[in-house]
C-alpha cells in the first residue's frame, strides 16, 4: 500500500540543470535559429517539401502526429469523468501538462510551416470562416482548445504550487479555486469535444487526397479511425512519460494503475484494429493488403505494431510487469503514429514519380521544437506538482523543505553573528 | 448494486438526453443527405477552355503568352538558357507536356493548367476564401488578402495545379486564373489568343461543350472514348479536354462524375451540419461530468480528511 | 551632275535601269520592314516614286580616328552596280577616301559644299574624335577635329554617326583610350544625331535613314542609344538562322569540330548574339546571302552594344534575358524530392536516440511481473466503482 499514488509530487529532489537538459537547450537552440532563417528565406531552401508533397513533417508530424501523442488529457479524461474511472484522476495532471505542450508546440509548427502566417488573423471574424474546409475547423478547434480549455485544466496545478509555496495568498488561492471549480465541469466537457471535432477533422483532412491516398488508409471512416487512434496514443503515451519518469528520477511506481491504462489501452487498440479491419473487408479494400507492394508492407508492419502492443497490454501477465507495460506503451505510440503519419506521406502519392523526404534544416527545426517542448517539460515537472507520487514522497519532500530552510535559516544567523561580531 | 430512486432517476435523465441526441442527430445527417444529393450548379455564365490535343502541335507559344501576359519570371531553373520548366510551378500557370508512349507508337501533347472545376476541390479547402470561385464566369481565382500559405489546396486538388511560391519571405499560390484581367477588357485569354492552330479556344462552358460534341460527331472514332473530358469528370469543369489518346495518358486522373470535395466530405459535412452533433455531444458530457463530480469531491474531503493535506484537485 | 536634279531624273541622265532601281527600293523594304514612313508603302513602286520625285540629298562624309571599314562597307558590294546606284541616289559633295582632290584644293571643296547646301546637308560622321592634348591626335588642314567637326555640324541638317567609333568612341576609346576618343553626340549639341553602330554598320541603315529624311522630311523614331528603331529594335537571337539548334540544345562547342561544321548555335562559343540590338540576322553584307558573321560560323561580337563589344570577352557566354521554352517537353509526371544522405542519416540518428533512451530505460524497470500491490484487478477495473483511489 506504501507505493500507491495518491498526490502529485514535484520532482523536488533533482536539479534542473543536468547534462541531459542542456542537450535539449542545444537543440532548441538551433531549432529556433533556424527558424529565423526559414523566415526570411521560405520554406523551398529549407524544406524538402515540393510542388507535389506539399506538406512536410512540420505539418504531418509536429501537428498531426503529435498532438495525437498529446490526446492524453483528451482520452484519460474521458474516461476518468465520464466512464468513472476513479483512480485515473491520479494522473490527470501528468497528461494535460503534456497535452497542453504538445498542443502549443502543434500550434506554433504551424505557424512555422504555413507561408503567410500574418493572414491568419481571420480565424478571428467567423464570418470569413469556410465551414467546408477540414483544415478550419482544425485551425479553430486546436487554437481554441489549447488555448482554452487546456490552458484553463492546468490552472489547478499552478494553484497547488501557489498554495503551497506562499502561506500568505493561500485566502486568495482558496477564492480563486471556487471560482475554478464552479466552471470547471462546463471547461471540461469543451476538453472533450473539441478534441473530437478537431482529431477527427485531422484525418479529415486526407480525405480530399481522394484515390491518390492508398486505398488501405482512405476511407470514409478516417476521420473516426484518427479520433480513435488519438486515443489510444494518448493512452500510450502518458503510460509511457510515466514509467519514464519513473525511472530517469527513480519516482516509486502504481502498477495497479498503470496496469488499468494498459488494460483501457488494450481495449482501445483491440476495438480500432477491428473497426478497421471490418471496414477494409466491407469495402473489398482489403485485398490491397495483399498485393506485394510498398504499401500492403506498410500496412501490415502498422497492424503488426498495433497488434503486438494490443497483446502486450492485454495480457495480464506483462501488464504487471512494468518493463512489460513500457513496451507495450512504446509499441503503441510507434504504430499509432505511423497510422497518423502514413496517410500523409508515405501512402500519399499525389504525382507519380515524386517523393518527399524531410530535409536537414526541417529535420532539425522538428527535434528542436520537440526538445523545447520536452525542456519545458522538465522545468515543470521539478517545479509544480505533477507527477502522481506516493504520500511518503510528498512528506520526504516537506521534510527536505524544513531542513533546507533551516540551514538557510541558520546560514543567515552565522552570518549576521559574524556581521554583529 | 442497490438502485436508489435517485439513481434510477439520474439514469432516466441521461437516457432521454442520450435519445434525444441521437435524434437530432440523425434528423440531421437526413437533412445533410439530401442536401449532398444535388450535384454542385455550373455557374450561369461559366466560361473555359476547351483543349484538343489531336490540334496541338507543341509550340509554346502559350507558355510564352501566359507568361507576358501574367508578369511572370519566365522559370529557367532547370536550365539557364530556356523557359523550360519540369512541371507547373510558382512561376508557370500553364505548361504543354509531351505524353510518348514506351513502345514509341503514340504520343500526344497535353496543355496543363488549372481546370476550372464545377465544385473545385481548392476552395473547399480553403480556410477563409483565399480562393474563390466567381458567382458569374465560374472562375477560380486567388486572393492573398485571405490566404494563410497552408498549402491545403496543393493536397486538396486532383489534378496537382495550384502551386506555392517556395522562395521568399512574402509566398503566393500562383495558379491559372483564366487571364481575369484580360477578361475584364473583354479579351480573351492570352493563351487562346496566341495559339496559331485553335488548339486551345476561349468561350463559354456551354458552347465549348457544344463545339466539343461537333468534334466528336464530325470524326467518329478520332477521339478517345468519344468522350469530353470535363463534362461530368470530377463533377465537371470549365476547361474541357478532347485527346485522341486516354485521358490518364496525358495526366488527366480518373475521378467519377461527383466532386471531389462531395464525394470525400459528404460525411463530414452531414455530421457537422449547423453543429448540432458537437452542440448535444457538449451537453451530454457537460452533464456527466456535473453528476460524477459530486463522487469526486466526496472522495478529495475524504482524502483530505485521511492525510490532512489539502485536496489536489 | 547637277546637284538639284530629282533622283528620277539623275538616273535617267547616268543611265542607271528603272530594274535595278527598283532592286534598291525592295532592299530598303527588307532593310526597315517597320518603322520608317518611306517604306510602310503598298509596293515597291510606290517607294521608287517617293524617292524618284526627291531632290538628291547633299551628304558630306567626314573622317576621323577610323579605319575606313564603314566606307568599305559602302563600295565593296558584291556587284559594283550597286555601289554606284547608291552613289546615284545620294549626291556625295564630299568624301575624303573618294574623291581625287587633296591639300588646299580638298578643304576648299569641303567649304564650298558646305556654303552651297547650308542647313540642308546630312553630315556622315566616321571615326571617333579624340579629345585628349586639345584634340591634336587628329588634325585637318592644322585644325582639331573636334573644331571641324563642331563647323560641319553647325550648318548641317542632321548629324548621322556611321559605325561604333563615331557612335561612343569605338575601337580608339577601348582601354586605356590613349586620345581620349569619343562619338559624336560628345561634341555636337543642338542637332539630331543619328547612331548607327556596328562594325562596320549595314550600308542600307545609312542610306534608309538619309533617304527617310530627304523624302518623308522627318528622322526615324530612335531608341535610348539614338540608333533607329527600324534596324536596332531586335536582337540578333530573335532572327537567327541557327536559333532552331539553340531550342533543340545544339551547340558548337569549339572552333572547327564537328558540331561547329553542322552549323550548330554558337551561343557556347561566345556569341552575343541573345543581348546584340542589330538587323545582321535578316540584312546580311555584301549582298551575298549567308555573309555576315554568324552565317559564316564567328560568333556575334556584339559591335552595336556600347557595353559588349571590346568591354566583354569573346569568348564569354551573355546572359539570356528573355529565356523561351526549348523544343523539348516537359514529361507529364515531373519528378519531385529526392532522399539526401544527410537527411537520411539524421532521421536514423533520431530513431536511433530514441529507441537507445528506450531501451537503456527499460533495463531499469523490473522485467517480472509485480505482485499486485492493491485490491485485485478486476475489482478496480469495474467501472463506476466507488472505491477510493489508491485506497
Amino acid at each position: 500500500m506504501k507505493d500507491n499514488w495518491r498526490r502529485n509530487v514535484p520532482v523536488f529532489n533533482v536539479p534542473i540543470w543536468t547534462r541531459p537538459f542542456q542537450v535539449l537547450c542545444v537543440l532548441g537552440g538551433i531549432g529556433l535559429v533556424l527558424v529565423l532563417y526559414r523566415e526570411i528565406v521560405g520554406l523551398g531552401p529549407v524544406s524538402g517539401m515540393n510542388d507535389a508533397y506539399a506538406w512536410g513533417i512540420w505539418k504531418t508530424f509536429n501537428t498531426m502526429v503529435l498532438t495525437g501523442l498529446g490526446s492524453g488529457a483528451f482520452a484519460i479524461g474521458i474516461a476518468a469523468w465520464i466512464f468513472r474511472r476513479n483512480q485515473l484522476h491520479i494522473v490527470m495532471r501528468t497528461a494535460i501538462l503534456t497535452s497542453f505542450l504538445s498542443y502549443i508546440f502543434g500550434l506554433t509548427m504551424l505557424g512555422v510551416d504555413v507561408g503567410r502566417p500574418w493572414n491568419f488573423y481571420w480565424i478571428a471574424f467567423p464570418w470569413h470562416w469556410n465551414l467546408h474546409s477540414p483544415l478550419l475547423e482544425v485551425a479553430v478547434c486546436m487554437s481554441i482548445y489549447a488555448t482554452i480549455p487546456l490552458f484553463l485544466e492546468n490552472i489547478p496545478t499552478v494553484l497547488d504550487y501557489v498554495y503551497d509555496r506562499w502561506p500568505q495568498q493561500r485566502l486568495s488561492v482558496e477564492k480563486f479555486e471556487k471560482v475554478v471549480v464552479a466552471g470547471y465541469p462546463f471547461v471540461v466537457g469543451l476538453a472533450y469535444v473539441l478534441p473530437a471535432m478537431h482529431q477527427s477533422s485531422l484525418g479529415a483532412l486526407m480525405l480530399l487526397g481522394g484515390d491518390r491516398v492508398s486505398p488501405l488508409w482512405q476511407t470514409p471512416l478516417l476521420p473516426f479511425l484518427y479520433v480513435w487512434a488519438a486515443a489510444f496514443l494518448g493512452f500510450g503515451f502518458v503510460i509511457a512519460i510515466l514509467l519514464f519518469c519513473g525511472i530517469i528520477w527513480e519516482r516509486p511506481l502504481d502498477v495497479d494503475i498503470l496496469s488499468q491504462l494498459s488494460r483501457i489501452n488494450a481495449w482501445l487498440i483491440g476495438l480500432w484494429i477491428s473497426a478497421r479491419l471490418i471496414d477494409l473487408t466491407f469495402r473489398g479494400r482489403i485485398v490491397a493488403a495483399f498485393r506485394p507492394d510498398f504499401f500492403a508492407g506498410l500496412f501490415w508492419a502498422e497492424m503488426m505494431i498495433l497488434g503486438w502492443a494490443f497483446w502486450m497490454s492485454r495480457s495480464a501477465s506483462v501488464r504487471r510487469s512494468p518493463r512489460g507495460m513500457f513496451f507495450g506503451a512504446l509499441l503503441t505510440c510507434l504504430g499509432g503514429m505511423l497510422y497518423r503519419f502514413d496517410p500523409t506521406t508515405t501512402a500519399f502519392q499525389p504525382r507519380p514519380g515524386s517523393i518527399y523526404f524531410p530535409s536537414v534544416i526541417e529535420l532539425l527545426i522538428s527535434i528542436g521544437f520537440v526538445s523545447i517542448g520536452a525542456a519545458i517539460f522538465i522545468i515543470l515537472a521539478k517545479v509544480l506538482p505533477v507527477l502522481p507520487a506516493p504520500l511518503s514522497l510528498w512528506y520526504e519532500m516537506e521534510a527536505q523543505r524544513e531542513k533546507s530552510s533551516q540551514v538557510a535559516a541558520a546560514a543567515i544567523r552565522s552570518a549576521a553573528g559574524q556581521f554583529v561580531a | 448494486m442497490e438502485i436508489t430512486r435517485r439513481d434510477l432517476l439520474q439514469r432516466i435523465t441521461t437516457g432521454s438526453a442520450a435519445i434525444a441526441v441521437s435524434g437530432a442527430v440523425s434528423a440531421a445527417t437526413m437533412t445533410g443527405l439530401a442536401h449532398a444529393e444535388e450535384p454542385a450548379k455550373v455557374p450561369p455564365r461559366a466560361v473555359g477552355m476547351l483543349y484538343d490535343a489531336t490540334r496541338c502541335i507543341g509550340c509554346q507559344t502559350c507558355v510564352v503568352a501566359c507568361t507576358k501576359a501574367n508578369d511572370l519570371q519566365p522559370d529557367n531553373r532547370r536550365d539557364p538558357l530556356h523557359q523550360a520548366p519540369g512541371d507547373l510551378n510558382y512561376r508557370t500557370k500553364t505548361l504543354i507536356k509531351l505524353y510518348k508512349a514506351a513502345d514509341g507508337k503514340e504520343f500526344s501533347f497535353v496543355k496543363q493548367q488549372c481546370m476550372h472545376c464545377v465544385d473545385p476541390a481548392c476552395v473547399s479547402a480553403c480556410m477563409f476564401g483565399g480562393l474563390k470561385k466567381d458567382s458569374k464566369s465560374g472562375v477560380v481565382t486567388w486572393n492573398g488578402k485571405y490566404c494563410v500559405g497552408c498549402r491545403y489546396c496543393e493536397v486538396a486538388c486532383p489534378y496537382n495545379i495550384p502551386k506555392f511560391q517556395w522562395e521568399g519571405f512574402n509566398p503566393r499560390i500562383v495558379k491559372c486564373e483564366l487571364c481575369k484581367d484580360r477578361l475584364a477588357q473583354g479579351e480573351e485569354p492570352a493563351c487562346t489568343a496566341v495559339c496559331p492552330k485553335k488548339a486551345v479556344v476561349f468561350g463559354t462552358r456551354e458552347e465549348l461543350l457544344k463545339e466539343a460534341k461537333l468534334r466528336i460527331a464530325q470524326n467518329p472514332g478520332k477521339y478517345f472514348e468519344n468522350r469530353v473530358f470535363g463534362e461530368k469528370e470530377g463533377g465537371g469543369t470549365q476547361v474541357l479536354y478532347l485527346s485522341h489518346v486516354s485521358f490518364s495518358a496525358i495526366g488527366l486522373p480518373e475521378l467519377g462524375d461527383e466532386s471531389v470535395p462531395r464525394k470525400y466530405l459528404k460525411w463530414q459535412r452531414r455530421l457537422y451540419s449547423y453543429l448540432i452533433l458537437p452542440a448535444g455531444l457538449y451537453a451530454v458530457l457537460v452533464g456527466s461530468i456535473r453528476k460524477n463530480w459530486k463522487h469526486h469531491e466526496e472522495h478529495m474531503r475524504e482524502e483530505e480528511q485521511e492525510t490532512g493535506l489539502r485536496a489536489q484537485l | 551632275m547637277s546637284n538639284h536634279a530629282t533622283i528620277e531624273a539623275h538616273l535617267k541622265a547616268t543611265g542607271v535601269s528603272r530594274r535595278n532601281f527598283l532592286q534598291l527600293c525592295g532592299t530598303l523594304m527588307v532593310t526597315a520592314p517597320v518603322g520608317l514612313a518611306l517604306t510602310s508603302k503598298k509596293s515597291v513602286a510606290q517607294i521608287a516614286e517617293a524617292i524618284g520625285k526627291t531632290r538628291r540629298p547633299s551628304v558630306i562624309w567626314l573622317h576621323f580616328q577610323d579605319c575606313t571599314g564603314c566606307t568599305e562597307t559602302l563600295l565593296r558590294t558584291s556587284t559594283p552596280d550597286v555601289a554606284h546606284l547608291i552613289l546615284d541616289v545620294i549626291s556625295l559633295d564630299y568624301h575624303e577616301t573618294l574623291m581625287a582632290a587633296a591639300g588646299a584644293q580638298a578643304e576648299a571643296a569641303l567649304h564650298k559644299a558646305m556654303i552651297e547646301n547650308s542647313g540642308k546637308y546630312v553630315l556622315v560622321v566616321e571615326g571617333s574624335i579624340p579629345l585628349k592634348n586639345d584634340g591634336r591626335f587628329y588634325e585637318m588642314g592644322s585644325r582639331p577635329g573636334a573644331e571641324v567637326l563642331k563647323q560641319a555640324a553647325g550648318k548641317a541638317a542632321a548629324v548621322i554617326a556611321m559605325g561604333s567609333c563615331a557612335s561612343w568612341g569605338g575601337v580608339p576609346s577601348s582601354d586605356p583610350n590613349p586620345t581620349g576618343a569619343v562619338g559624336v553626340d560628345s561634341v555636337v549639341s543642338g542637332k539630331p544625331i543619328i547612331n548607327l553602330p556596328g562594325c562596320p554598320p549595314n550600308p542600307y541603315n545609312l542610306l534608309a535613314v538619309v533617304l527617310e529624311y530627304v523624302t518623308m522630311g522627318k528622322l526615324p523614331a530612335l531608341d535610348e542609344y539614338n540608333r533607329p528603331k527600324f534596324a536596332y529594335d531586335r536582337v540578333i537571337h530573335d532572327n537567327c538562322p541557327r536559333r532552331a539548334h539553340f531550342d533543340a540544345g545544339r551547340f558548337a562547342l569549339a572552333f572547327g569540330d564537328e558540331s561547329h561544321r553542322k552549323g550548330y548555335c554558337l551561343y557556347k562559343l561566345g556569341c552575343k548574339g541573345p543581348v546584340t540590338h542589330a538587323s545582321c540576322a535578316t540584312r546580311h553584307f555584301n549582298e551575298v546571302p549567308g555573309v555576315w558573321p554568324i552565317g559564316i560560323g564567328a560568333p556575334c561580337v556584339g559591335c552595336t552594344e556600347k557595353d559588349v563589344v571590346w568591354k566583354m570577352s569573346t569568348f564569354s557566354t551573355v546572359p539570356i534575358h528573355l529565356v523561351t521554352p526549348p523544343d523539348t517537353y516537359a514529361p507529364i509526371y515531373a519528378k519531385n524530392g529526392a532522399l539526401k544522405t544527410g537527411a537520411a542519416a539524421l532521421v536514423g540518428i533520431a530513431a536511433g536516440a530514441v529507441t537507445g533512451a528506450a531501451l537503456m530505460g527499460a533495463r531499469r524497470l523490473p522485467k517480472q511481473a509485480l505482485v499486485p500491490a492493491g485490491a485485485s484487478e478486476t475489482e478496480i477495473d469495474k467501472p463506476g466503482s466507488e472505491i477510493p483511489s489508491g485506497d
